[in-house]
């Protein structure tokens, strides 16, 4: 789960991307990269600027969803904990989307 | 259910049963709302749960009402609570439902849902026996919302939905009939129980995707 903190509250959705929703974009870019991201994969994947997607990158790993490899180019790929969030994540955006709501 | 007319005595049982089935299923539904918001923070799957609590309370409170009823064999100082039961289930959908509507019409914007809202008030003035006309309106509003829904994603989750509110819809249409002739109160009831199976349905398909 991420934490309280982490997603700002009453947030528009429709006008800009909650904090929470970067990170899902963020980790279905690498799910998606065959749990082998490197940061430029991201950057465009998840449509974020470097300062961004730094900071981003650094919180997930923090949260335990993400982690770094390679010496020479960072890779980053999802922890177990990280493949079940999207795995939790999809049947929530699932549900919603049945009744309608957008998350 | 609100009328001068008492529904046929060979469904009480069935009725019961009927309405602890559908509680369990409003339950399931109010849980994955849970589940959904301890994950997201999604103001709207809280509402969401909010809503099938109060629907699944209604439900509880009604069946259970009507269980001591007829386990009472019908005796003459407990019919009373058939009828306050179906009062708290009624004021229960009252609340869920308009909580729905609202949520719609913060999703939305449409005028036709901020008509909706504001004529509200104005139906409850009416104290009459068909409040099942109030419960008729909001399940309208919200069944037009799946179905909107339901054009826009073609899915089976969304087709779902819609058949649930729209069936919803059909068992007040058959309550409010029932104010005429006994024998819609079981159709009612039938047309309940098959809005909350599709609700069922859209879960077991939605935890089943991987």
């Amino acid at each position: 789960m991420i934490p309280d903190g982490q997603a700002p509250a009453a947030v528009p959705a429709a006008k800009y991307r909650s904090q929470f929703r970067i990170f899902v974009d963020i980790m279905r870019v690498i799910q998606r990269e065959g749990n082998e991201a490197k940061p430029t994969r991201i950057l465009y994947g998840a449509n974020l600027s470097h300062d961004r997607l730094v900071k981003y990158l650094e919180e997930l790993k923090v949260l335990g969803v993400i982690q770094e490899s390679g010496s020479s180019e960072k890779v980053y790929g999802l922890t177990q904990k990280g493949v079940e969030f999207l795995n939790s994540f999809r049947k929530v955006e699932a549900f919603a989307g049945a009744f309608g709501f957008k998350i | 259910m609100g009328s001068e007319l008492a529904p046929p005595i060979w469904f009480f049982g069935f009725y019961s049963l009927m309405e602890f089935i559908a509680f369990a299923i409003a339950m399931a539904v109010a849980l994955q709302a849970m589940k959904g918001y301890t994950l997201t923070r999604e103001r709207t799957l809280l509402y969401l749960n909010i809503s099938f609590l109060l629907l699944g309370a209604g439900l509880l409170v009604d069946g259970l009402a009507n269980l001591v009823v007829l386990l009472s064999r019908f005796h003459r100082n407990l019919i009373y609570l058939s009828r306050l039961g179906y009062t708290i289930d009624f004021l229960a959908q009252l609340v869920a439902y308009t909580i729905l509507v609202v949520v719609y019409v913060q999703q939305t914007r449409t005028w036709s849902g901020q008509i909706a809202v504001a004529a509200l008030p104005i139906a409850l003035l009416e104290s009459n026996p068909f409040t099942e006309l109030i419960l008729i309106f909001l399940l309208v509003y919200i069944s037009a919302q799946t179905a909107i829904n339901y054009n826009v994603s073609r899915t089976t989750n969304s087709l779902l939905v819609f058949g649930a509110f729209a069936s919803l819809a059909l068992a007040h249409v058959f309550f409010l009939l029932f104010t005429i002739a006994p024998i819609f109160f079981p159709f009612a009831h039938i047309s309940q129980l098959f809005g909350c199976f599709l609700l069922l349905g859209m879960l077991f398909r939605v935890n089943q995707s991987q």
